[in-house]
């Protein structure tokens, strides 16, 4: 079982996307947490990580999401995550993980959040 | 009534002195009629004899008369007007002759009829009949031909003198004879004296032989010359009363008389109603027989009388007797009756009842204070029992309280009946007094099932207040989860502490793995448990340790069993083997185990019932000594329906790179290849990688230490099991646990692996065995 991740920056809105596709394991949390680690560096406003592909988290993986969202909200910034398949929901469920994280249910929540972020910035 | 002493003593009494009194009068009447028949024989003799005097002195008279006459014929001549008128003379002056004649020898006479006059007082008149007529005849007459032929005087047989005297009568005859010139002796006359039977009748009517008796004379032919009925008169004795006369008798009275012995005779008697006494005797001169004849019950009719009288006098003696016996004791017994009544007031628990009053000092006085005594006694007695009784009822009602929360200490209140799928149990607990120290106990959790039987030493309060405390520490750790030997060396220690009184506790207890039906149990001094395996009993062997609460830290080895289905376990206490009959026999292992196997076939709870009823049975009037507990528990045979066949697939991997990897594409396939369903993949590989990844953090195994796994499935679910020899590390408790629900700044980062594993399955079960630690995670799928 392997992990790929994808990461796209949207620097005008300060928005970091990590997408998962494979399984978040024990042998495969190590790399994943290097990579997010690197996104988060980057001081962005949002990291979103888009779980839309990704089959499978064990606690391995969550305990990287539980770092990087103390992280992030040390800083200020904001960790989401959207597109849960059911089965990663439960998990989170189970573990009442992220209880305040931001989580979208699809590209469509997640974009509508992003414009009334945007709007927040302008002062609108 | 009838039963009293009262009626006893009058009947009792009554009858001795009847039967006394009438002895008495018996051998009185008995001896008295002796008496009066012994005196009436000497007064008949007397009679008799002086009856023959008087008839003798008659007879003797005419006689006398009659030869003086005739002697003066054989000497002197006269002329037969001369006789006539000598014959006149005699005649007139002797009244007690009736008639007499002077025949002369008609051969003597010129007249051939002879002469022969005849001077009688017939009718109190001299009259003179002539004898020598034609009519009459006297040379043909008896009197003259009798006394020619004896040639010497006598009496002749009594006749009716027809033409002559005109009665009856008899004659005293004597023939006179003269001597003529030759010298010849030659009949000269007959001179006779005539007697009227009248006349001797006359004498013997004089006799007084009281109303009935009478005299009878006979002549000596048995003529009866005088009786009592007149018409009998001239008739022989046998023709007169032919038909009642006893004659062998009479003719043997007859003849003794005649033969000159008087006889006397008592018999049944003509003339006379009932038995006679007669005396008969006979007349010297004529040889007539003369009797006497009294009635007996006449004689006797005094002595009746006598004898009535004494008989109702005796009636009122008795009964007066009886009255006074009946107030005698009626005194006596009424303050029997009064105690009598006054117990039974008592019995109904009256006891201020009074009694009846004690005068003097018999025994009734003694028994009337006795009987006080008694009842004063029995006041207190009856405060003293009543107040003990109370008091007993109170720790009674306590006892009774006391049992019903022992019994709510276990599964379903002492006797229980549990049908599950794969198993059923069945167990019931029967203390020897109200409460007792036999427990059992069961838990189900998940696929493990838990149980336990002990039993406290000695029986009764102490034993089953040290049980409420074993079977509390059993119920926690059953509830923990902990192995049987384990959590034996735990009940121990928690049961010693502060047992001063070294109550003890002996346990079997035990875990069954329903997926593999292996047992895993550890024994404190319990009596081994029996298995009942296709129709034969096995007793377990089992290494054991020492009965809980006397000593601490001791160790306690752990057993398996591996259970087939259809086996049937038996745990019980030594009440069972123990129970005695009324020959101080014990039930026994081997009767009970064959009990065991008798009862095979039964229904769970019908063959603990059998079982307990064969105990009963053996043990009969004996009371039952131990509290009894029997636990059966049953596994389904395999056909039963609902039965699941596990398949399981094992492997073995070695710690190093990868290992996660390895082990979950070794899940997945399993899983794949055991057929569990696709949706719940990703469950079990989760739960295997936070497993997995637990042992290989904290078990502190060599870097190429090994952890077996094993997946079994089924249809209704799926079990994983982990081994690994690494140091005893229990995730369940001992892993780190995050706090859920926490603000991320307080959140733990990690500790949540455990928390998946308790949420995704339905059970989690930990133990440390043969030194490797195992744990096992079941799940049951959802479509089961």
């Amino acid at each position: 079982m392997e992990l790929k991740t994808a990461v796209t920056i949207d620097e005008e809105n300060s928005v970091a996307r990590v997408a998962l596709c494979g399984a978040l394991n024990t042998d495969t949390a190590p790399g994943f947490e290097q990579n997010l680690q690197k996104v988060i560096a980057g001081g962005h406003q949002l990291t979103v990580l888009d779980m839309k592909d990704l089959d499978y988290i064990s606690s391995a993986g969550l305990r990287v999401i539980f770092k990087a969202a103390k992280q992030t909200k040390a800083a200020g910034h904001r960790l989401a995550a959207a597109n849960r398949k059911p089965h990663i929901d439960k998990v989170f469920e189970i573990l009442k993980a992220l209880p305040d994280m931001a989580v979208f249910a699809n590209d469509q929540e997640l974009d509508d959040y992003l414009d009334s972020m945007q709007k927040q910035v302008r002062g609108d | 009534m009838s039963k009293s002493i009262t009626t006893r003593l009058i009947v009792l009494l009554t009858l001795c002195s009847a039967l006394i009194m009438g002895t008495g009068m018996l051998v009185d009447y008995r001896l008295s009629r002796e008496e009066i028949l012994d005196r009436l024989h000497m007064e008949s003799r007397d009679t008799i004899k002086s009856t023959i005097i008087d008839l003798e002195n008659l007879l003797d008279g005419v006689e006398g008369s009659t030869l003086f006459l005739a002697r003066i014929l054989q000497q002197r001549d006269y002329t037969q007007p001369g006789l006539e008128q000598m014959l006149k003379d005699i005649v007139e002056n002797n009244e007690d002759i009736y008639g007499a004649t002077i025949a002369l020898n008609p051969q003597r006479v010129d007249n051939p009829l002879g002469f022969a006059p005849y001077y009688h007082h017939k009718d109190g008149i001299l009259t003179y009949a002539d004898l020598a007529s034609e009519q009459y005849n006297y040379r043909s007459q008896a009197w003259y031909t009798d006394t020619v032929t004896a040639g010497k005087p006598g009496w002749v047989e009594p006749y009716y003198d027809e033409g002559g005297g005109e009665v009856l009568m008899t004659t005293f005859a004597v023939p006179v004879y003269r001597v003529d010139e030759q010298g010849d002796r030659f009949l000269y006359a007959v001179v006779t004296a005539d007697l009227t039977l009248e006349e001797l009748q006359r004498y013997l009517q004089r006799l007084r032989l009281g109303q009935s008796g009478f005299a009878t004379m006979l002549s000596r032919t048995g003529i009866i010359l005088s009786g009592k009925n007149p018409a009998n008169t001239m008739r022989h004795y046998s023709e007169a009363h032919s038909d009642e006369l006893d004659s062998s008798t009479w003719r043997e009275m007859f003849s003794s008389v005649l033969a000159g012995q008087a006889v006397t005779r008592q018999l049944e008697c003509p003339e006379i109603f009932g038995r006679c006494m007669i005396r008969m005797d006979a007349l010297q001169s004529t040889g007539w027989p003369v009797a006497v004849i009294y009635s007996e019950k006449e004689i006797l009719s005094p002595l009746r009388k006598f004898q009535t009288k004494s008989t109702a006098l005796g009636l009122i003696t008795l009964l007066l007797m009886s009255l006074a016996v009946y107030f005698v004791t009626r005194r006596l017994t009424r303050p029997l009756a009064a105690l009598a009544q006054a117990s039974d007031d008592i019995a109904r628990g009256e006891l201020n009842t009074p009694l009846p009053a004690a005068r003097g000092d018999d025994e009734v006085a003694r028994l009337v204070r006795s009987f006080a005594a008694m009842k004063k006694d029995l006041k207190s007695y009856i405060a003293d029992l009543e107040a003990a009784t109370a008091s007993r009822s109170r720790l009674e009602g306590e006892l009774t309280a006391a049992r019903e929360i022992q019994m709510s200490m276990l599964p379903r209140g002492g006797e229980a009946i549990e049908r599950f799928e794969e198993y059923e149990l069945w167990a019931r607990v029967r203390p020897a007094k109200s409460v007792g120290g036999d427990l059992y106990s069961y838990y189900r959790s998940g696929r493990q099932l838990f149980i336990a039987v002990g039993d406290v030493s000695d029986k009764g309060v102490p034993a089953a207040l040290f049980m409420a405390k074993a079977i509390s520490l059993i119920q926690q750790l059953a509830g923990a989860e902990i192995e049987p030997a384990p959590a034996m060396v735990q009940l121990n220690n928690a049961l010693e502490a502060g047992n001063d009184n070294c109550m003890f506790v002996t346990l079997f207890l035990g875990v069954l793995d329903l997926d593999n039906l292996q047992l895993r149990f550890a024994s404190a001094g319990h009596t081994p448990p029996s298995l009942l395996r296709a129709g034969k009993v096995k007793v377990l062997k089992q290494d054991d340790g020492a009965a809980l609460g006397l000593a601490t830290d001791l160790e306690y080895p752990g057993n398996t069993l591996q259970l087939e289905p259809g086996d049937r376990l038996a745990i019980y206490t030594d009440g069972i083997d123990e129970a005695f009959n009324e020959q101080a026999e014990m039930f026994g292992f081997d009767r009970f185990n064959q009990c065991l196997a008798q009862t095979g076939q039964a229904p769970l709870a019908a063959a603990g019932s059998d079982i307990f009823a064969a105990i009963d049975h053996h043990a009969g009037t004996t009371a039952q000594s131990d509290d009894i507990t029997l636990m059966l528990l049953q596994l389904k045979p395999d056909d039963h329906p609902g039965a699941t066949k596990m398949d399981k697939i094992s492997a073995h991997f070695s710690r190093g790179k990868n290992l996660i990897s390895q082990v979950l594409d070794w899940i997945q396939q399993s899983l794949e290849d055991l057929g569990v369903p696709e949706d719940n993949h990703m469950v079990f590989t989760l739960v295997t990688e936070e497993l997995v990844t637990n042992v290989d953090k904290y078990a502190e195994l060599p870097v190429d230490g090994i952890i077996e796994i094993t997946v079994e499935a089924s249809a209704a679910r799926v079990a994983l099991e982990f081994r690994d020899k690494g140091i005893p590390f229990n995730p369940l408790q001992d892993a780190q646990r995050a706090t859920l629900g926490a603000d991320i700044e307080s959140a733990e980062i990690g500790g949540l692996g455990v928390h998946l594993v308790t949420q995704l399955t339905d059970e989690q079960l930990y133990r440390h065995s043969d030194g490797h630690n195992v744990l096992r995670v079941t799940k049951l799928l959802q479509d089961v």
